[in-house]
């Protein structure tokens, strides 16, 4: 397992294949981390966050209000059991426009770093709620972005870049040393950068038009992509189709492994940063692809 | 700004603690992925995140599957909208969305709209009639038709094709009760065998207009 903290940080490593396992565990876990990425982790989720939260606002009542096409009583039918959101109770007009709009304050707060430590977990608790109340409306960035808000609530995710940490220079409070929950954090967000790719890649090798090379002319003429003008060149060239389609597929897989790999772990995370909102772009989830980069942006920008 | 780091870390207690949760969370994690890709996972893995892991899961939107499949270039691939009626007016204007809306605003009528067409089948028409009700003021009626149009994916080579309709149910408010009265596919509703008749499969013949009442 591949540490992500310097060598210097690294406890002497224990002989014996199970201690050794114990090592690299800690080691990933557990060295301190600086909390830098974390704070632009944060903005670039905050933002998304916004992004998400404002394309509720206009039918907001259209959907949850008390004469709403998604009654609670409905979703409540359709969600899992255990399902749960805080939305449930906000039963009128003016209660439920006074939670969204409390929803968005928190997302404001977070963006700016605002009393980071009680805002990041209430943001990822609001949000969780909101897409409960409505789970047949939510789509893969939603859920990118939950596993963010989860990571930020917890690390610090404010020491940085934060009006906290303005009014922690203005009080003459130093800067935080590196910690562990910043390396939590960190390797959560390593984590589930694989597992929604490995997810993904899974999915889509059921499909035939991944393999024969077709998937990408589908995304491209799709209702929602924002490629549509490779149509032209795509209709000129299977060869250009065929190689866009696996392309993507090896992209995902690489990205992956790639993760994992020291010596390719940046330059793959890089990569990321860039892969990632064009295949968003490509398939018509700007957001999810945005979500996606904001994963790898903690290896990418480690020093 | 850079700041030294130093060698601070858990105590004993706290990292090991932190190790159970980290694991158990990966445990579900894995499990997450396995169980909910649709790819006929064993009952066993189902039964296990479900009674284990669901429950503290779920609440906080973090158990998901990822299956992100992007496009099969299927039926269920295409273009959803569902437009709402008043029962019977062909003159009305229908209520249509997403309509001209775009971005993720339509994204989500659009999501609404496909899983009337796809799952709301398997629920007896739940969504169908929430929806159908919640239109009820913007088309002035009591009794309306929710349809749901489909927007197949262009072929390549092929041309673009029309909205075909994907579901249709009539919903209405009788004496204070919500009734949906769904309209099946005709190559769903089976065909009338009259005593005197061919038999044959093949003559086609439903005996009926197609409307099913649930």
């Amino acid at each position: 397992m591949n540490t992500r903290s310097s060598d210097a940080a690294r406890p002497p490593s224990s002989t014996g294949g199970i201690a050794a396992v114990g090592d690299a565990w800690n080691r990933f876990w557990f060295s301190p981390a600086d909390s830098q990425p974390l704070s632009l982790v944060r903005i670039g989720a905050a933002a998304i966050a916004l992004a998400a939260w404002w394309s509720y606002a206009a039918d907001l009542q259209a959907w949850f209000g008390p004469a709403g096409v998604l009654p609670a009583d409905t979703v409540r039918e359709w969600r899992p059991p255990t399902g749960f959101s805080l939305f449930d109770w906000a039963v009128t007009p003016l209660a439920l426009n006074a939670l969204f709009v409390a929803t968005g304050v928190v997302f404001a707060l977070l963006l700016v770093g605002f009393a980071t430590p009680v805002v990041a977990p209430l943001a990822a608790v609001l949000w969780a709620s909101l897409l409960h109340r409505g789970p047949i409306l939510a789509g893969p960035a939603d859920d990118g972005l939950s596993i963010l808000l989860w990571c930020l609530a917890i690390g610090p995710a404010g020491e940085y870049v934060s009006l906290d940490r303005w009014l922690a220079n203005r009080a003459g409070r130093p800067v935080p040393a590196a910690g562990w929950r910043a390396s939590i954090s960190e390797g959560l967000l390593q984590v589930h950068a694989t597992a929604i790719a490995v997810g993904a890649v899974l999915a889509q090798l059921k499909g035939d038009v991944w393999w024969n090379g077709l998937a990408a002319w589908y995304l491209v003429t799709g209702p929602r992509s924002g490629a549509a003008g490779l149509v032209p060149l795509l209709e000129r060239s299977e060869y250009l189709t065929n190689l866009l389609t696996h392309g993507v597929t090896a992209f995902e897989i690489l990205f992956a492994i790639g993760m994992w790999c020291g010596p390719t772990q940046q330059l793959v995370a890089r990569v990321g940063l860039v892969g990632w909102p064009l295949v968003g772009l490509l398939a018509g989830e700007p957001l999810w692809g945005l979500a996606m980069a904001l994963f790898a942006l903690p290896l990418a920008v480690r020093r | 700004m850079s700041r030294p780091i130093n060698n601070s870390t858990p105590s004993p207690v706290t990292q090991a603690a932190v190790t159970v949760a980290l694991s158990i969370y990966l445990v579900g994690l894995v499990l997450s992925i396995v169980g909910n890709t649709g790819s006929g996972s064993s009952a066993v893995v189902r039964t296990i995140k479900s009674r284990l892991f669901s429950p503290w899961m779920v609440p906080p939107w973090l158990d998901l599957g990822f299956d992100y499949r992007l496009t099969y270039g299927s039926d269920e691939d295409g273009d959803f909208s569902v437009e709402v009626r008043r029962q019977g007016d062909g003159e009305a204007a229908p209520v249509r969305l997403p309509g001209q809306l775009t971005g993720e605003r339509a994204a989500r009528w659009r999501r609404l709209a496909r899983s009337i067409a796809v799952e709301d089948t398997d629920r007896d028409g739940l969504l169908a009639a929430a929806v159908g009700r919640g239109m009820f003021d913007d088309v002035g009626a009591d009794d309306v038709t929710v349809r749901v149009l489909r927007t197949p994916l262009v072929d390549r080579g092929g041309p673009p094709s029309a909205p075909v309709q994907a579901s249709s149910a009539r919903v209405r408010m009788v004496g204070g009760e919500l009734q949906l009265i769904r309209a099946e596919p005709r190559g769903e509703v089976a065909p009338l065998v009259r005593s005197g008749a061919s038999g044959d499969p093949s003559d086609g013949g439903t005996g009926s207009d197609g409307e099913a009442t649930r």
